[in-house]
Parts: C-alpha cells; structure tokens; sequence
C-alpha cells in the first residue's frame, strides 16, 4: 500500500517513473562551479534523464544510482545556487523540490550537499539552510586534492562533529571518493511519513533580525566551526592567477577573447569536413546499398528519395553542432566561460543588457530553447524579457546546415589570412556577426522604448581554471546527439514522407508527376509571387514554409525535392542542383533570411510560456520576419 | 555582541569605498551601501559587513576583481562604489572581526 504512496501527488502525474518501484529519492544540491553535476555523472553514469519539472522549463536531471548490487537509488541533480531567496526560477525550483512541494516529485529522502573545499568557507553559507531541513545529509568536500596542493586543510572529523552530518571527501573530475557518496547512499532508507511544513529560506527561522544582520549572524557560526575544524584556506592557485594575468590583461583580454571566438568557428568548419564527408559517404552507401536490395517500387522511392534524401541531408550535419558543443563544453568546464562574461559584461551594460545575461546568450549558440530558459539567471524582469527577446538573433545550432550547405555550394575556399582564416570561415564568421549586429541593435531600441528601466547590477564568481573532464563533456555530447537524431528521426523524417508523398500526386499515367505539376509544385507555386523579390523559387520557398518547424528541416525538404526531382541523374548533389536554381545574390539572400528570421516552433512556444501570454512571441516573429524579409531584398541587388 | 579587538581608530569608516582601494591591498567590509534586495546576491556569496576583501586585479574594461575567503568575485565598479571599507590596523588584522551595525 505504502509503496504508491507521494506527497500530495498521484504517480500518475508528471515523472511517476520516479516512484514507480519506491526507490528512496536523494537530492544533490550545491553552488555553481562546486562540481555537483560532474559528481551526478560518475555516480549514474548513462542511467539519467533528462526532462522539465511540470509547469516550469527547468530541466530536471534524474538518474539511477545502484547500490550494494540490487538496491536502487534515485538522484535528483538539483540546479546550482548560493542561496533560497528563490530570486531566479532555479532557486525557486531547488527550494521547491528540496520543501517537497514540486509536483510529481517526492520529497527527498536525504541529500548530498556538494561544496567545492578549496571556498570552503563561502560555500558553507548553504549548510544551515540545508540542515534546516532536518534530513539525512551527506557533505561533500569536493576537489580536496586541490586544496591540499595549494597547502590547505580542514579536519573531516571535527567539521562532521560541529555539523551533525557525515563527511565525504571527493575529487569527482577523476572519480576519487565517490564510493564514499555511495556507501552514504546505500544507507538511505525511505522515509515513510510525509515531513510536514518544511521550509528552506536564507534567512534562519525564528530570527525576526533584518536579512543583513541574520546573514552576518549566520557568517559567524560558519567561521566559527570552519576555525574548530583548522581550516586552512588555499594558498592562491599560481596557475590560476598566471592565466587571469592574461585572459583579463587590458590587451590580451579581449585578443584572447577573440582568438577563441575564432577558433570555435573555424573549427567548425575544418575539423568538421572529414567527419561530415564521413557522414555522407555512410548515408550515401547505405542508400545505395538498400536501392539496391529492394525492387523498383514506390516504397523504394518513398525510402530513397524522401526519407534517405530528407533525413540523410541533415544527418551529416552531426559532426559540426558536436564540435560546437565540444568548444561550448569545454570553454565551460575549464572556468574560462566566467572571464569571458565578465570581458563582455561591459558591452552588455552599453547596449542595455546585463552582464548576466552573457551566458542565455552565448547558449543561444547552441539552441534558443535551452538559452531563454537559461534567461531566468537574470533577476531583472525586464533585462530578463530584452534578453529572451534578442536569444533568438543568436546563430543557434540549427542555422549551422542550411549556413553549411549555402557556404559550401555558392562560396569558394580561399585563403584570405593565410592558413588562419578561409574565405568560407570568413563568411560563417559574417553570418554570426550579423546576428550580433542584430541582437545590439534590437536590445539597443528595446531598451529605450518597451523595456525602459535603470541599469542593474552584475556579479560574477570566477572558478579557478581547471582540466575539463572528457567523461563529463563526453556524456554531454552524447545527450545532444541523441536529442538532435530524435528530431531527425520524428520532425524531419515526418517532413520528409509528407513532402514526398506531395511530389506523387496528382499521378500522371500511373506514375509520379513531373514536380512542377505535382501538388508539391502547385502549392509551392502559389507562394512564389510572395518570394520572387527575393530572387527565390518555389522550392526555396516550401522549404521556408517547412522550415518554421525547425531551421534545417529545409536542408531536408530541398534534399527531398530535388532527390525526387533528380531520381534519373542520381549523380547531382544537393549543392550542384541549388548551384543551378539560385543566383548568388539570391543564396547570400537566403542566408541573410535565416540570420534574422524566426523559423522555429519550439523557440515560440518557449517564449510563450516563459513571458506568459502571446504578446511578446508574436511580436518577435513578425519583427523578425519583417527583417529577415528586407534582409534579403536588399542582399539579393546588392551582391 | 562579540568582542572587538580592532585597536586602531577607524578613520572615516563610511567616507571610503571599494575603488579607492588600491590592488592587492586587503581592507574590512563595514557596510554595504544598497537596498535589501540588491545586497542579498552578495550576502549570498559572503560578501558581509566584517569580511575580509582584497582587489587582486581590473577586467579589461577596468571593473574590480575582488578576492574573498578565496573565492574570485567580478562587480561592476557601481556596485563596488557602494562598498564601504576600512583598512586594516595592524592589530586588526588577526582580531575577530566585529559584528557591524548594517543600514
């Protein structure tokens, strides 16, 4: 009976796998940068998920821990915060989930608080807070060997003693102590009455004092039991502070800064090409190979032409989105990502923005959705809604095929700084600027016009560099390949067999119509005296009417028209064939299209939900549409 | 109320602010010059009346690096201009720091 038993909740609402076989539930919470998540990593390795808390957009990494061979244990990697004034959406949501009050999650069994030991003391400002709680606590001294190479030290025993919780040193990068956090784990029992009225808050319970007085209060005790324990602070990290002396020097700063920005991109598109050609030659191979294995049928079209042609075209783009979240990974881990914030904090603050605001931002590199939900770092509602509102100018992921398929077919490789920068590189690199240009701008006018407001603060806690871990990173990786190969596996493999199934009708002597005439052509048609300004042809533009599900949907959309198109010359490639429809002003047009334009669902219905109400995602479409529109038109007579 | 070992006279305790402070040097917080809601993220972060701060270094556009209980914290030189100090007597500096009065 006890065992569908969750507080307040039925298990059918939400993430009941959770509860499903009563696993005990722990909670791992500590600040940013303490290496919680690296630590979450090693203990669930591959058995994690990945989905949203209801109602919220924060996502929620849950994951299976095993335990003396056949105990389970769930784990609950909670977002990183450095207080429970729930200010941010990820404070709110770790007090929630910590109070037993989000739905479809129990409330913790107990918790394993990760503090990194070489700032042990700030760290420590979490622990009362946490004890509040009145749960099982494990703490973690996290990165310990550090603090003992830099010639610090802490006594375990006295510090469990004064707090009342068990101790684990851990250094969770290379895996030492982790089957510390683990025998902790193994003890964890399942609570079986629902804890009533717990609350978690920064400031101590029954101390009516002023926030800043219960704060100093607060700071008191913890230097007192850090100084009964014989804490040592570190000695300063001489490595640290040799690469700050540069990475923050006034000249090598920004160069730096610089360098990194271009060696990302031009990464991007030089180490890429072996893989992607890798890519391409599978898919190619394995197309030919299952030709050839089936009978000339409508089926084998179906599969060649739509799906092969369609999935395939996208599926090759694997390689270069990895590498940038490689880059994005490892500028991350390595502590760099901080400096790099705080180098563009200034330019932020000119146009309007906060410094904060940097990392949604830098996100939206890689995907808007994840980048607007990572906007709820910015506590200022109206920085928060400028930010939301230009996310989307940044080159996401997604523009990277259809900028990779455009660049490789219309522009020349040619050495235009040496062997630094390429022609090709050159242009991506214009691509990305344009989207700054744009993002400036538009924060720029916002700012002086819908969202007025005093500018507002910005702090910035700088991590010592450290060697990022390849299992982490690597784990990472893996999520964003599996996330981008589902969307090609359901979005554009349903894409693909709609398209497809548009060029066979209306059938003209029992068979496919010339793609002119078929229903694909004459609706593709109907929309041409709308594009035409911009130098495109009705194939260009279904894939722009396709393409609002997700950006690279319209590399599959052309792969599926023109393989159908040229089903008898199997030899002409995508590229060739676009070389022979668009002009090259009209491809710097298209391009210039999809810096501006918002062609994605998913970043529309985020913005919905994350401004509450209609107001502001319609807004951004059409101004987006509106830009990308005139973009093109104006590309299109100048080149 | 705790003891206060600091022995030398304070001077002007409220007159000086973070940027005066040259690098390096390593001065008491005795008071933070903003509203609740504005200091809570740096209480959060132990940035408290009584802590140790020491400037180690300015960013490329010359906002303040701080140093505290070894931890590396970037600020805007505004926010910083609302940091009153106090620089550290020579007995000061191994005493108990005091429990400052806050706004």
């Amino acid at each position: 009976m006890g065992q569908a038993h969750c507080e307040g909740e039925g298990p059918e609402s939400g993430v009941a796998l959770l509860d499903a076989d009563g696993a005990p539930l722990v909670a791992l919470i500590g600040p940013p940068n303490s290496g919680k998540t690296t630590l979450f990593n090693r203990l669930t390795g591959l058995r994690q998920k990945v989905a949203n808390y209801p109602g919220v957009t924060v996502e929620k990494h849950v994951g299976r821990v095993e335990v003396d061979g056949d105990r389970v244990i769930d784990l609950v990697d909670l977002p990183g915060v450095h207080g429970f004034s729930a200010r941010s959406l990820d404070e709110k949501v770790t007090r929630d989930v910590l109070e037993g009050r989000m739905p479809g999650l129990r409330a913790p069994d107990a918790l394993v608080l990760i503090v990194d030991s070489t700032r042990l003391e700030s760290q420590l400002m979490l622990v009362e807070p946490v004890l509040e709680l009145d749960l099982p606590t494990l703490l973690v001294l996290n990165m310990s060997d550090e603090l003992d190479a830099r010639g610090g030290r802490v006594d375990d025993d006295v510090l469990a003693r004064r707090l009342g919780v068990r101790i684990a040193r851990t250094d969770a990068r290379d895996g030492k102590g982790v089957e510390g956090v683990r025998a902790f784990l193994g003890g964890v029992q399942r609570r079986e009455a629902a804890p009533s009225g717990r609350v978690v808050t920064n400031v101590p319970r029954g101390t009516p004092l002023p926030m800043m007085d219960a704060f100093t209060q607060r700071r008191h005790r913890v230097r007192e039991v850090v100084r009964e324990a014989g804490f040592v602070p570190p000695g300063p990290s001489a490595a640290s502070e040799r690469l700050d002396s540069i990475c923050l020097h006034r000249v090598w700063g920004p160069l730096v800064f610089f360098a990194v920005v271009v060696l990302v991109f031009q990464s991007i598109f030089t180490w890429a090409t072996p893989l992607i050609d890798g890519v391409d030659a599978l898919v190619s191979s394995s197309g030919e190979w299952v030709s050839a294995a089936l009978p000339d049928s409508w089926f084998r079209s179906l599969l060649i032409d739509g799906v092969w042609a369609g999935v395939g075209s996208v599926v090759v783009f694997l390689p270069q989105i990895l590498i940038l979240f490689l880059f994005l990974g490892i500028l991350e881990d390595s502590g760099y990502m901080a400096r790099a914030a705080v180098i563009a904090d200034r330019m932020m603050c000119r146009v309007g923005l906060q410094g904060r605001a940097f990392l949604p931002l830098l996100s939206g590199y890689a995907c808007a959705v994840p980048a607007i939900l990572a906007a709820r770092t910015v506590d200022d509602e109206r920085d928060r809604l400028a930010t939301i509102f230009v996310t989307p100018f940044m080159t996401c992921s997604a523009r990277l095929p259809v900028y990779a398929l455009l660049i490789a077919a219309f522009i020349p490789e040619r050495q235009l700084l040496g062997p630094v920068l390429g022609q090709r590189a050159a242009v991506l690199l214009g691509l990305y600027g344009l989207g700054i240009v744009a993002a400036v701008g538009t924060a720029f006018l916002l700012k002086r016009t819908l969202l007025k407001a005093k500018p507002s603060s910005f702090l910035m806690e700088l991590p010592p560099y450290r060697l990022p871990s390849l299992r982490s990173i690597g784990l990472r990786l893996l999520d964003r390949s599996r996330v981008f190969l589902r969307r090609a596996g359901t979005i554009i493999f349903a894409v693909a067999i709609v398209l497809w199934t548009l060029t066979q009708f209306p059938r003209v002597d029992g068979g496919p119509p010339p793609i002119d005439d078929s229903a694909l052509g004459r609706s593709g048609q109907l929309i041409e005296p709308l594009i035409e300004p911009l130098g495109f042809d009705w194939r260009i533009g279904v894939g722009l009417v396709t393409s609002l599900a997700a950006r690279e949907v319209i590399v599959g959309t052309l792969g599926t028209i023109y393989g159908v198109e040229d089903a008898t010359d199997t030899s002409l490639g995508l590229q060739d064939a676009l070389r022979q429809d668009l002009t090259l002003g009209a491809a710097i047009g298209l391009l210039v299209f999809f810096v501006f334009a918002l062609q994605c669902m998913s970043t529309v219905a985020v913005m919905r939900r994350e401004t509450a109400g209609w107001k502001w995602p319609v807004l951004q479409f059409s101004y987006m549409l509106l830009l990308a529109y005139v973009g093109a038109f104006v590309a299109v007579r100048v080149f | 109320m705790r003891v206060n070992f600091n022995s030398g006279p304070p001077a002007k305790p409220l007159e000086l602010r973070l940027p005066a402070i040259p690098l390096r040097q390593t001065v008491e917080l005795v008071h933070i010059d903003l509203p609740a809601d504005q200091a809570e993220p740096l209480l959060e972060r132990g940035v408290l009346p009584g802590c140790k701060i020491c400037p180690v270094r300015s960013s490329p556009s010359g906002d303040p690096i701080i140093s505290i209980d070894g931890s590396l914290i970037a600020l805007r030189r505004e926010t910083a201009a609302c940091l009153c100090v106090r620089l550290l007597s020579a007995t000061g500096v191994a005493g108990v720091t005091q429990l400052q009065e806050a706004s």
